[in-house]
């Protein structure tokens, strides 16, 4: 069946971009029946730090449902918060598997995907999530040095909520690299960019939340991200396609595709790209393949390496991250990764930061990204049809190419961010209870999303395939290394300069 | 805008293709593919009193391999113009 997108709704149930909107709204929605006094998402699981043999902290307290924390004394005590308190971990664990199955599995099947295929894969995925969610949270993985008594542990490996993400990453690498049988197995459910922009959709919750209290910080970080990502693509793009050209002697077509996949949003760039200027659709598909694996090349370096030595700039370092880690997916990973890193090591340093500003700031500058390739695919398209190509078959670009091209996932993350600010701007007095549905949903929930991102993007990861890349590998390293990464560096701390996260507690 | 002809494009490893029901045209490039639609076009009774056609040529996303699709969700739509 063919899938042309002709009308202005087009591909809104048979694309993965409408499906993390529709499935972040309706978590959204459920959340926001806290307004109401019932918590309908606190059946979530939720992990603990545990300790392999504690006696209170053992394995038995590494899941929970999420909406007990609400119950008791000093809580907003809504309607079912007492069952979560009582909710087995088992039954909360099984209620989020069965709940969060039929949400993928009803998005799958709209979008025409082999749903035994995509059922088997998300089933192995989801557990293998879980299984590194929990082990990455146990003590000897997880707690700093100043938790360490409270779990009866002499040492550790200090890795706060980080543990979790390498270790998903790392184990969706081994499958992607050795065991390419099970990758290709689970491949039709291994989806990094609908997870993650799921998991954004329900960040744009956490935004709104945080702008109540820092609106100021909000804002200027918003648009601090959108200055600094518009310096740095008009600088980007220009460098790397005359490089290609004029050093690299690719051809036009293959030049401008790479160049926009280094320098803008990767994948999604270089589609966008290939098609405004009517590319064959195979230089896409190398492109892209090519992008895919350095995208875990920056996200294994960047954040360590920010964390080593952009401690006193912490916003900055996150705002680089975004622009110059490709695919949102590889960037969401990459700024979670960083701010588990810096928020742990600013602990040590005797600094106390609240966690997800450092994230927040490498997705803005991410989400102003995407939100340009729309509008510069079709300036693009314009120069190329009218300016570079002048053939004379009276071909037109129409504006309604800005739209498809959108990232509609974009929408979802302003609508939640926008519609918690306003909720809590008219009734602040509903803070609280509006915090225990908004806690579920942009919390737990979206960090499984997160985490279902680290395994799939690792399992789609093939290093293998940049053999017989020759030049194309070799420009793109050159230019990520040599160019992307200092300049986004440097604008980053042009306009972000000075910016901290907020002190917690 | 309304088009004459309404087509869906898909480009086979070495040949873009357009075609409906009732027309198929190709070309190694696009240039080519123009050429050989209108030459198609102008051979075809129902338009031989028409002084101009437009034809949308939808790009067939479902061609696109599918684990590139999650990452953005359009090629390009085009509209062409042919003076008779």
């Amino acid at each position: 069946m063919s899938n042309v997108n002709k009308k202005w709704y087009s591909g809104m149930l048979s694309t993965e971009d409408w499906w993390a909107v529709w499935i972040g709204f309706f978590l959204f929605a459920l959340g926001l029946f806290s307004l109401l006094g019932v918590d309908l998402v606190g059946w979530f699981a939720k992990t603990h730090t545990w300790a392999l043999g504690h006696p209170e902290k053992g394995f038995s307290t590494a899941l929970s449902a999420t909406g007990g924390k609400f119950f008791g004394d000093g809580q907003p005590n809504l309607l079912l918060g007492q069952v979560y308190e009582t909710m087995s971990p088992i039954i909360s664990f099984l209620m989020t598997y069965i709940v969060f199955t039929a949400l993928a599995c009803l998005g799958a099947a709209c979008m025409k995907l082999d749903l035994k295929k995509f059922f088997q894969g998300w089933t192995v995925i989801f557990i293998i999530t879980w299984a590194c969610w929990i082990i990455g949270h146990e003590a000897h993985f997880k707690a700093v040095p100043s938790e360490w008594a409270d779990y009866g542990i002499t040492w550790g490996l200090s890795l706060g909520g980080g543990a979790s993400y390498m270790l998903a990453l790392v184990v969706g690498l081994i499958i992607g690299n050795s065991m390419k049988g099970t990758a290709k197995f689970l491949s039709e459910a291994a989806k990094p960019e609908w997870f993650i922009k799921t998991a954004i959709v329900c960040l744009g919750i956490k935004v709104g939340l945080k702008c109540m209290e820092a609106a100021g910080f909000t804002l200027e970080l918003a648009l601090a991200g959108a200055a600094a990502t518009f310096v740095a693509y008009m600088l980007f793009w220009p460098i790397i396609y005359t490089l290609g050209r004029k050093v690299f002697k690719l051809p036009r077509q293959w030049a401008a595709t790479l160049s926009s996949g280094i320098s803008i949003c990767g994948v999604s760039a270089s589609v966008a790209t290939g098609g405004a200027i009517r590319a064959r659709p195979v230089i896409v598909v190398v492109v892209s393949m090519l992008i895919v694996v350095f995208a875990m090349v920056e996200l294994l370096i960047l954040p360590p390496l920010y964390t080593a030595t952009s401690m006193d700039e912490p916003i900055v370092a996150g705002a680089a991250m975004g622009m110059t880690v490709k695919t949102d997916g590889a960037d969401a990973a990459a700024g979670a990764i960083l701010d588990e890193m810096m928020v742990n090591k600013a602990a040590k340093m005797g600094m106390n930061w609240q966690s997800d500003w450092i994230l927040t700031s490498a997705i803005m500058t991410k989400v102003w990204i995407d939100i340009f390739i729309g509008l510069w695919a079709f300036v693009l398209a314009l120069i190329w049809i009218y300016k570079v190509e002048r053939s004379p078959g009276q071909s037109r670009v129409g504006p309604s190419e800005i739209w498809h091209r959108f990232p509609k996932f974009v929408i979802g993350y302003l609508a939640t961010w926008f519609v918690y600010l306003g909720v809590l701007f008219i009734a602040p007095g509903m803070t609280d209870i509006a915090q225990v549905g908004a806690y579920t949903v942009q919390s737990p929930m979206r960090k499984m999303f997160f985490m279902l991102c680290f395994v799939a993007i690792g399992v789609i990861t093939d290093f293998s395939k940049l053999k017989g890349m020759g030049r194309m590998a070799l420009l793109y390293a050159i230019a990520l290394f040599v160019i992307i990464a200092p300049i986004a560096y440097a604008v980053a701390y042009i306009f972000h300069h000075g910016m901290m996260p907020l002190a917690a507690g | 805008m309304k088009p004459d002809i309404d087509m869906t494009m898909v480009h086979d490893g070495k040949r873009w293709l357009a075609r409906n029901g009732t027309i198929e045209a190709s070309g190694s490039t696009l240039e080519e593919l123009d050429e050989n639609l209108k030459a198609l076009i102008i051979s075809n009774d129902k338009y031989k009193h028409a002084t101009s056609v437009t034809v949308f040529m939808g790009f067939d996303y479902s061609t696109i391999p599918t684990w590139i699709r999650q990452y953005h969700t359009h090629y390009f739509n085009r509209y062409v113009t042919f003076d008779l």
